[in-house]
Order: C-alpha cells, then structure tokens, then sequence
C-alpha cells in the first residue's frame, strides 16, 4: 500500500471512530450532570420521582459508558498506530494533559462504581448524592483534557523548533493555548445540551406510546429547562468561537463562511450552494459575519484569498457548519417555545405533534455535535498541528489499515446495534409504573 | 476586549450555565399544574 | 535516580498492575463462561460476578494509564511501536471492546445471557494472548528498519517459538492468578462448593505457569543472547520468586490461609515481573530504541512526575474506599445487602 493510500485509509478510520465514540462520550459528559441534577431536585422536593428519575438514567447511563470507555481506549490507541509521527511529536508537549485525563477518567470510574452500587445503603440520601460530584466532575474534566489537546492541535505553542529539534518546551503554554477556551466550554455545554435533549426525547416518545404518567411529565419539563439553559450558553460560547477563529484561524473562519474576499461590513452566508466558485441561493445576514468576527458591525474580516491554496480547508465545511448553527438554533426555539408554553398553560405544547418534535430533537442535538467535530476537524486540514505539520506528513507507513477498517467498521457496528438492544430491553421489562409500584409496596411493608 | 471574550468569557458563561440550571431545576409548578390539569 | 529511570519504574509499576487486576478480571470472566458451559454456574456466578462488578472499568484506566503514560515519558515508542504494532494492538482493542461491553451488556442489560457471558469470556482471555506479543516483539530479531521505517516481520513472529511460549504464559498465568485470588474471594464469601472448585482450578494451572515461565528464559538464550546474560544478573529475583510459587501451592494444597496464598502469588509475580524488567534494561525495544534516547525533554517529565504524584493524593483514598466498601466489607461480599441501581 502505497503512503497516500495509508493516509487516506488512516483518515477515514480516524473519522469512523471518532464519529461513533463521540456520541457515546458526549452523553458519558453530559449525562452524569442531568443525573446528578435529577437527585438533587428529588433530594430538595422530596419527591420519589425525581430520585427515580436519576437511578433509572443512571441505569441506563452504564451501558453508555461501557461503549464509551472501550472505544476511547480504541480511539487513544489508534492516535498511536495510524499518527505514529504526530504522537511522537506531541507526547513531547502535550502529553501532559492526555496524561491528566487518565487521572480524570480514573477518579470518575472508582465513584461511579461506588455510586451504581450504594443504593439505598446509606441511611441520609444526601451521602450517596455527594457521590456524584466526583462521577459528574470526573466526566467533564475527561472532556476537558481531551479538547486541550485538540485545541493545541488547532493552535500549538508552547516550543520552538530550531533546526529541527524542538526546544523551549513549556507544557503548561502549551495546554493554555489561544484555542483551548473557546473550545473546551463549547464542547462541555453542547455535551450538557445534548444529553438533556436526548433525555427529553426519552420522555417525550414514552409519553407518546401510552405512558401517561407524571414521572415522564417531570423528566420532560426538567430536561427541556435545563437543554435551554445549555443550548443559550452554547450559542453565546459558539460566538466567542468565531471571535478566536477570526484572530488565530482565519482561514477556517473563512472557509465555513464561504467569505472569499477580505472586507468590512461582512455578511454572514447561511445555507446555499457553491456552483463554479459562485455562492447560489443562499441567505446574506449583512454585517454578522464582522459582528461574529470581531463583536462590531463594520470591522474588516480577513478572507480567502489571503491564503496560498493549498492552505485553505475544503470548502464543504460551509454545510457543516449550517446544519450545527440550525439545530442549535432550532434546538433553543423549541425548548424556549416549550418552556414558555407550560408557564402559559398552552395546549399546543402538550399537542402529540409537538412531542415528536422533541423526540426529533434528540437525534438532531447528535447530528449537531458530529457535523460540529467534522467541521472542527476537517477546518484544520491540510494540517495535522497548524503550520507544524501536515496530516500526510503524520500517517502511519504501516500496510493493512483498510483491513482495520474494515474490522473497526464491523466491530462499532456490533457495539452500536447491541447497546441499542439492551437498552430498550432493559426499560421495556422494567416500566417505570411497576417500578414505582414496587417501591410503594417495599415502602408499605417498612410500616407494617 | 477581544482577550476577555476568548478567555475568560467562555467558563464564566459555562460555569454560570451550570449554577442556572441547578436554579432553575427545582422549579416545577407549571409541570404540577399540567399534572392537575389533566386529572 | 534518573528521571528515565523513575518514568519507566512507574509505567511498570502501572503495567504490573494491569496485570494482576486485569488476569484476576479475565480469568473470572472465563471460569464464568466455563461454568455456564459445563453447568457450574450456581456455583461459581455468584462469587465472580459480586468481586467483578463494581471494579471492570478500573481496570481498564490501568492499560489507558500505561499506553498514555509511554507516550508521554517515551514519545519516541509512538513512532517505533505504533507503526509497528498496528494489528496485534487493533486486535487487541476490539477485543477489549467486546469484553468490556459486552460485560456491561450482561451484568446490567440482561442477567443471565449465555451469549453475552460466552463472548467477554472467551474474549477476556485472548487479551492477554494479543497484547502480550507487545512483549515478545521488544525482544528484538522481528523488526527492521526499511528507508527510516520499522517494519514487523510477521511471518517471522508468528513461527517463532518465544512467541508461542508467551502467549501460552499469559493465558495460563492468567488463569492461575485468577483462580488463586477467587480461592480466597470464595472463600472469604464462606461458599465451600465454589471455594474448592476454584482451588481445583488453581492447582490444575499452577504448573503449566512455572513451566512455561522457565522455558521462555530458556528460548530467550537463542533468542536475544544479551537479555539472557542480564537476567542471569538477576537470579535472587527470580528465586524469591520461585520459592513464593512453591508456598502458594503448598498452601492451596493444604487448604490453608489462602489469603497469605494470594499475597505470595502476588509477590512471586512482582518478584519476576521487576527481575524481567530490570533485567531488559535499558532497552525498550531491542536493538533501536533505549529509555535514554526515545526520553521526553526534562520540562515534560518533571510536569508529568508532579501531575502524577498530585494524581495518586486524590487516587490512593478513593481507590482504598471502594476497596473497603466492596472488596473488604464482610456484608457485600457475602451477599447479604443488594445496593445496585
């Protein structure tokens, strides 16, 4: 196999398996903080179903995190095998957060552990909530870690490379790099989003088959407040993302918002199509792109043609870039119209039609966050590490990588479909009606 | 201004997004009202 | 004390105990699948799947601890080992994946599924097997060097005796480990039936263990005369070691303190895991690549030892209480209180 094909090839499984292991990683983030909110409100209410709430997720939530931990060991493993020049490189500035994670992702495995498995074993319920808070923080300090290193791959430094060796090396520099808190906030909240929405999809769709008990009805409220709490803050991070591109990765800026040419006063294109280098049928917001850019109406926002071609992101980024914008935006219409709806006492937010749009909205919220970490990931291309090195320089020499991808292909396949299996079996077999009756009766027995 | 928006604006708005919902979760009187309604 | 030297002693330590964690998990998730095959399970099920469930995923941060933690001290094994070891560690991954789901898939999915239980099974104990030809491989004599590139030659591996022996230690050790620690799980768990089928187990694997053991320092004469030479510098570690072997059989075999058993085994494989390791230094892959020249630059080493200590003062308390919550607590693990969510 020649070393283009070895490039591609590791491309392409790099994509697949960071594409599968980042649905289940971004619910393993997003997940332990509804949960542990959940608790909370049923610890402060006294209320059994808000409890219930939590252990039911939390039930569900390990299935989750299995697949989630055995392809984060597939996806830390192959960043070694098919990147061998760009680990090397890295493991001398940045290993030090991809080392920090393990730690994060150890303290959150030995509570969750110990949380799953306590119960109803401690006499104050506020014991096994506090339990929580490691497992919660554990998870997002895994997300952070990881995203600091994507993000000194957006905006290295940190070193100096003299003669070809590097020098000066300072891992604390390089870990709070320009790109690293645009970055990471963006991918904490949008895990914080999603999660919530799926959940809210959860509820929806059991209140549309039949189940019309307010157990489903508190999970819907609860999660659809707290996805637009999240869903605002990631639209107001997303902008001081574009403020950071504008400043330190204009090119990818310019390549998601078709702006071919430097100029002030820069409308923002949304949607359309790109027919022989021109913009068709697509919507102008004028001035947002300056606004996004730069937080002013008029400012100059540096354009495509400042770079060499063969620096400039491919150009399709631009739809990836609209289908994330759409759905967040969508995703913050709908919870706000719902939220505002049940102040209001609104029949139509309680209208069949308008659950399955939030039922859609659980799926949409994981489209969302693919077409985000595709259009982050190829708005880097052609480079690997910014103006350090480029992806091909990075690949492995390594025959056999299509045969790998073949087998990764067929194993995320077998781990996707089985997760799905178990999950609906675990909750068709046990409702929640009869779990709450179950309850009840254990309950009723203590007093006899 | 710039400097504050892409560094320090980011956690303040993610940390300020988390105490909110925290807010804001117990507040369930529209979802007992629905609950009553519909009795 | 170099900083290389402190650096490759704690990714030991950290392998060691994948190692044992990960043998004692593996082996329990065959005997399991073994007993479901031979229809045992109402006598082993319950043993394993009590020690088992709380404790799968850290088991698996040990593996994530060493790779991340080799990269960082030792970037230059990303650039020797990741070319080359494409396959066995892909290999090695989806079986991780399909032990470690499919675990979950049993335990909280749906209890019972004989499916599920045959593949973590089987799957957990070809991992030691498909990982330990990492092992084999820093021996040296598979891999060269072609325009700057490390290539391994796998018809070469795969025909090799050393090769073979290793893979058959690792499983059998595996076992052996697993079915010790169960011996005194089981019967700390005060269940006589599953605690004499486990010591059953660990006599029938004890031999095989120590014979393979001494075969491989035997090939590694042929194989790579200088490490052979170097462990022959370390005969007090493997003696000591060999003589542990000796207590935690007659032990076992005396149906006595199998605690003291299971420390003597632990001890044993200490004893010959740090004799192999120091023994192979400096050398992490023979002959290209030594702990001194694939070294990071002192900067990163010094934030990684700093990041590591300050990691093991919140790690040591937490790992202590799920240890005294689940393995030390005489109520969960006799089975008497059901805490799970």
């Amino acid at each position: 196999m020649g070393n283009e094909e070895a490039v591609f090839f590791s491309r392409v499984l790099t994509e697949l398996t960071l594409s599968f292991h980042i649905i289940y990683a971004t619910i393993g983030v997003g997940v332990p903080l509804m949960i542990m909110i959940a608790q909370w409100v049923g610890i402060k209410k006294n209320d059994e179903h808000y409890i219930l709430l939590a252990r039911r997720w939390a039930r569900g939530f390990i299935i989750t995190v299995a697949v989630g931990v055995v392809t984060g060991t597939a996806i830390g493993l192959q960043l070694s095998l098919l990147w061998p020049n760009f680990m090397e490189l890295a493991g001398n500035v940045i290993a030090l957060p991809l080392f920090m994670e393990t730690f994060a992702f150890f303290f959150e495995a030995i509570f969750l552990g110990i949380y799953l498995y306590t119960w109803d074993r401690f006499e104050n319920q506020k014991k096994h909530f506090l339990l929580l808070i490691p497992v919660a923080v554990g998870a997002s300090f895994s997300a952070v870690f990881i995203t600091i290193v994507n993000a000194f791959m957006n905006a290295p430094r940190g070193f100096d490379i003299v003669n070809g060796e590097l020098v000066n090396i300072n891992p604390l520099l390089a870990m709070f790099n320009p790109a690293m808190p645009t970055k990471v906030a963006h991918v904490v909240v949008t895990a914080y989003m999603t999660a919530a929405f799926v959940l809210a999809a959860i509820a929806a769709f059991r209140l549309l088959k039949g189940s019309n008990h307010e157990y489903h009805k508190k999970a819907l409220y609860l999660t659809m407040k707290v996805g637009l709490v999240f869903a605002i803050a990631a639209a107001i991070i997303g902008d001081f993302s574009g403020k950071y591109l504008a400043e330190y990765q204009p090119e990818k800026l310019a390549a998601a918002e078709w702006h071919f040419e430097t100029e002030g006063n820069a409308p923002l294109i949304m949607y359309g199509v790109l027919k022989d280098g021109e913009v068709k049928y697509a919507i102008k917001i004028p001035y947002a792109l300056s606004f996004l850019a730069h937080s002013s109406f008029t400012e100059e926002v540096i354009g495509l043609d400042q770079f060499p071609p063969d620096e400039v992101p491919p150009l399709y980024i631009h739809y990836l870039f609209d289908i994330m914008v759409t759905i967040g935006v969508w995703m913050t219409v709908l919870s706000a119209v719902y939220w505002f709806g049940m102040k209001r006492r609104w029949a139509m937010v309680r209208a069949r039609w308008f659950r399955w749009l939030i039922v859609l909205g659980g799926p949409l919220s994981v489209v969302a966050i693919e077409a985000g970490w595709w259009l982050a990931e190829v708005g880097r291309q052609p480079w690997i590490l910014r103006h350090i090195m480029r992806t091909q320089e990075a690949a492995t020499t390594s025959a056999h990588v299509d045969s790998m991808l073949i087998l990764f292909s067929l194993l995320y396949l077998v781990l996707g479909v089985g997760s799905i299996v178990v999950l609906r079996r675990m909750f068709r077999n046990n409702p929640v009606e009869r779990e709450i009756e179950d309850r009840e009766m254990e309950k009723g027995g203590d007093v006899l | 201004m710039t400097h504050f928006l892409m560094f320090y604006a980011p956690f303040i708005v993610l940390i300020g997004g988390i105490v909110l919902a925290f807010v804001i979760a117990p507040m369930d009187e529209a979802v007992r009202k629905q609950i009553e309604d519909e009795k | 004390m170099t900083l290389e030297i402190i650096g490759i002693s704690v990714l030991w330590t950290f392998l060691f105990g994948y190692i044992l964690v990960g043998a004692i998990d593996f082996g329990a998730g065959f005997f399991n699948a073994y007993s479901l095959l031979t229809g045992r399970q109402r006598v082993l099920t319950n043993v394993i799947q009590r020690y088992l469930s709380p404790v799968w995923e850290v088991t698996n941060v040990f593996l994530v601890f060493f790779f991340v933690g080799i990269i960082g001290f030792f970037p230059k094994t990303a650039f020797y080992y990741g070319t080359t070891l494409l396959i066995p560690v892909s290999i090695g991954i989806i079986l991780i994946a399909i032990r470690g789901s499919y675990y979950a898939f049993e335990t909280y999915g749906t209890r019972g599924h004989k499916g599920y239980s045959f593949m973590y099974g089987l799957a957990g104990i070809l991992i030691p097997a498909s990982l330990s030809i990492v092992l084999t491989i820093s021996e040296g004599g598979f891999v060269t060097m072609v325009d700057g590139n490390p290539v391994l030659d796998y018809w070469l591996l795969f025909t090799s005796r050393l090769t073979w022996a290793v893979v058959f230690l690792s499983i059998s050790a595996t076992l052996y480990i697993s079915a010790v620690f169960l011996t005194w799980y089981a019967n700390k768990a005060r269940d006589v039936e599953a605690t004499n089928l486990l010591r059953k187990y660990a006599l029938i694997w004890a031999l095989p263990t120590i014979i393979t053991a001494g075969g491989i320092i035997v090939e590694l004469r042929q194989h790579n005369p200088l490490h052979y030479s170097n462990i022959q510098m370390f005969w007090p570690m493997f003696l000591i070691s060999f003589l542990m072997f000796v207590g935690t059989v007659w032990l076992l075999w005396k149906r006595r303190k199998y605690g003291l058993a299971f420390s003597l085994l632990a001890g044993q494989f200490v004893f010959a895991f740090f004799g192999y390791g120091a023994s192979h230094y400096p050398y992490l892959l023979y002959p290209y690549l030594t702990i001194y020249d694939s070294f990071t630059n002192p900067a990163m080493a010094i934030s990684l030892i700093i990041a590591f200590i300050l990691g093991l003062g919140l790690l040591i308390p937490s790992l202590v209480l799920l240890m005294r919550l689940f393995l030390f607590d005489k109520d969960y693990v006799r089975g008497k209180g059901d805490y799970h969510a």
